[in-house]
């Protein structure tokens, strides 16, 4: 038994991550069709503050986490201002709404990333944080994976409750479901909507400086991510905080148990079998409406 | 015309021949390469190998020049990105030998993008002393302007296999990355580790950008091999490390490959890596050359180059650049002048049969204190070996 618990624990933990990814995306895409593919460059450059005033300032890396969210929300305001603000308002339809901002979100990919290579170099860097085990009911853990998964679950909640409960919540399910409709009833569209991008951003950057607690740092680190936060948010339907969590913990246990059964070479293959079936199943993901 | 013109003309004139010398100077050689500034090949090429060009062309300018056949000329490196593209290194191999015809090529970073270009040398008869290029398969090709100057995977599997066998270890868990390198690492330790009489209990491949690989060495934990072996590759090899402390999994002896060998390994993990072992060659210890290449790379570059494919880029430079001074630049002559010379490098005498370089043993190397000790084999030994590997830190 003690087996089996620590199997789906450490599939829990890792799935945790992948829905520490996605929760950013899923605010900007899910919320607001805003196909923002250099997602992952931004969680990088958050793992690059992390790192950086760590390693030469010694600042403890979870407490800088919210200077780091800060940072990158005031980044978002600034990118939403030069970048997306136009289109969003232009834009006839949702649907050319992800199509232009797929575009610019290319070259804003290329260029962090880029920018990232001038500044830090190609080299790996990482630094050892929480990389100690603590135990759990006879299963062994770090600290640093402990407070992503916790961080991830956490973020989660808080997420489904202000959708759920509160107006500012309501505003911004409004402003998706019709823009014209959620200005008439006196939504400030032009402060929210630069908001929940620039709340996207900051989610990012802080899974970021997680991660870098985890795994190294490269200026390249972003794409991957970039990748599993599409499959997590669209498994568990656009939008959805819940069903971001819920899929992101999906993948991570298929992921162990198909581990433990078969090999880990056919961790893809499996991840994409339950991709494949979920999306069958239910066409708009597990928790769309 | 007046006296003060003629002066100004005959000073001009006086001028004009004290440039001349600097006129007639040759024109530098054009060495060209692309390798990666950007991309997920980045990370490994500008460890271990493009710093090295740079501080190998600042070094012989410095020093007045290449010596080409006695008369010496100026280095031009020119270095495109190859942003991680095999197809972006086959385009500017093309254009840097077939339209820029460039004096001489160094080779791209890695199996992979030395394979997409090992065509197009024969066809152009460039020379190519590759650094981070494994697999008998690139070998098997049987390319003539080709030369492999890292050791190949059988030959380091053999040296991990005979310091195995001396220390009576009888069965061994493997998993390997699912990429050639991996699986051309596993051949030569399958062979090896059968003449030795040492069982592969387990054997689990997995796929490059794992995130997570607990169950699987939880799993060999509970199966209690002697020794552990992951044929990683760098972001791979940190992971296994990372979460075999987590789960306390401390077999005698703990080895992965590519990585281990980096500055960062030993800075990320910190006094966690006591004890690892993995592929190497060389640290400052090894000897004074090893030592000053060490030295010089730090001043340059304010990093430390790696321990094991770093020396076998700036070797690979010092091969090119004796035998240059020894045959100049006309191609086949130089191709021949590799093949069947003997060199004195910094990983010591190198010389090539049939495009591998036959002279560099296979190396073992564990990490104890901040250096990463050869030792394995004996005569290259820089201390005695951690064996068992003691409790994870």
């Amino acid at each position: 038994m003690g087996f089996w618990l620590e199997l789906i624990a450490s599939g829990l933990i890792t799935g945790g991550i992948y829905a520490l990814v996605a929760i950013g995306l899923n605010l900007q895409y899910g919320l607001m069709r805003i196909m923002n593919i250099s997602h992952g460059e931004f969680l990088m450059l958050g793992a690059y503050l992390t790192w950086l005033a760590h390693t030469f300032a010694g600042v403890n890396p979870l407490a800088f986490l919210p200077v780091v969210a800060l940072a990158l929300f005031g980044a978002g305001l600034l990118v939403y201002r030069l970048c997306f603000r136009r289109i969003a308002r232009t834009s006839p339809a949702v649907e050319l709404i992800e199509a232009r901002s797929l575009l610019v979100g290319f070259g804003l990919m290329y260029l962090v990333q880029n920018a990232a290579y001038l500044v830090w170099g190609a080299d790996l860097r990482g630094y050892s944080f929480l990389a100690e085990p603590v135990e759990i009911m006879g299963a062994r853990f770090t600290g640093n994976r402990l407070a992503a998964f916790g961080f991830a679950v956490a973020a989660s909640l808080f997420l489904i409750a202000v959708l759920r409960w509160t107006l500012v919540g309501k505003a911004v399910r409004a402003m998706m479901q019709s823009p014209a409709g959620a200005q008439l009833v006196g939504i400030d569209t032009a402060v929210l909507h630069p908001v929940v991008f620039g709340a996207g951003l900051a989610l990012a950057g802080v899974a970021g400086g997680l991660l870098s607690m985890v795994y190294e740092i490269t200026p390249a680190m972003g794409e991957p991510y970039t990748v599993t936060a599409l499959i997590v948010i669209t498994l568990g339907g656009l939008g959805s905080a819940a069903g971001c969590l819920a899929g992101g913990l999906l993948l991570g246990v298929v992921e162990a148990l198909g581990m433990h059964f078969t090999s880990p070479s056919l961790k893809m293959l499996l991840s994409y079998a339950v991709f494949i079936a979920v999306l069958l199943a239910r066409p708009k993901g597990l928790f769309a409406r | 015309m007046s006296i003060a013109r003629f002066g100004g003309i005959l000073s001009a004139v006086a001028l004009a021949a004290a440039c001349l010398p600097a006129a007639a100077q040759e024109a530098p050689v054009r060495i060209g390469y692309a390798i990666a500034r950007t991309g997920p090949w980045a990370a490994g090429a500008q460890l271990t190998q493009e710093p090295n060009y740079i501080m190998w062309a600042d070094q012989v300018n410095a020093a007045g020049g290449l010596n080409v056949k006695g008369r010496k000329r100026k280095v031009e490196l020119v270095g495109f990105d190859d942003r991680s593209e095999a197809e972006t290194v086959v385009r500017t191999y093309e254009k840097l030998m077939g339209s820029d015809k460039v004096d001489l090529i160094l080779p791209p970073w890695g199996t992979g993008a030395n394979f997409a270009v090992m065509p197009l040398i024969q066809k152009y008869g460039y020379p190519m002393i590759a650094p981070t290029a494994t697999g008998r398969r690139l070998l098997g090709m049987k390319n003539p302007y080709f030369f492999a100057i890292l050791q190949q995977p059988d030959r380091m599997m053999e040296a991990l296999a005979e310091f195995l066998k001396a220390r009576r270890v009888e069965t061994a868990a493997v998993i390997h990355v699912d990429e050639l390198f991996g699986l051309e690492q596993y051949t030569g330790l399958e062979a090896a580790f059968k003449e030795k009489g040492i069982r592969i209990i387990e054997k689990k491949t997995y796929p490059l950008g794992v995130k997570d690989l607990k169950p699987v060495l939880n799993d060999i934990k509970a199966k209690n091999p002697d020794a552990f072996i992951a044929l990683s590759y760098p972001p791979d090899t940190f992971l296994v490390t990372a979460q075999a402390r987590e789960i306390a999994f401390n077999p005698k002896a703990f080895y992965a490959a590519v990585g281990t060998a980096f500055p960062i390994y030993r800075d990320k993990l910190g006094p966690a890596v006591e004890g690892v072992m993995g592929l190497g060659t060389l640290n400052p210890k090894s000897s004074p050359a090893a030592k000053a290449y060490f030295d010089a790379h730090v001043a340059k570059h304010n990093k430390e180059p790696d321990r094991w494919a770093s020396a076998h880029a700036w070797a690979a430079l010092q091969v090119l650049e004796q035998a240059v001074a020894k045959v100049g630049l006309d191609r086949k002559a130089l191709r021949d002048a590799i093949a069947t010379g003997e060199f004195d490098t910094v990983i010591g005498k190198v010389r090539f049969k049939d495009g591998e370089n036959v002279t560099t043993p296979g190396v073992v190397s564990q990490w104890q204190g901040r250096e990463f000790e050869v030792v394995w084999p004996p005569d290259k030994a820089t201390a005695p070996a951690l064996f068992p590997k003691p409790a994870w830190r």
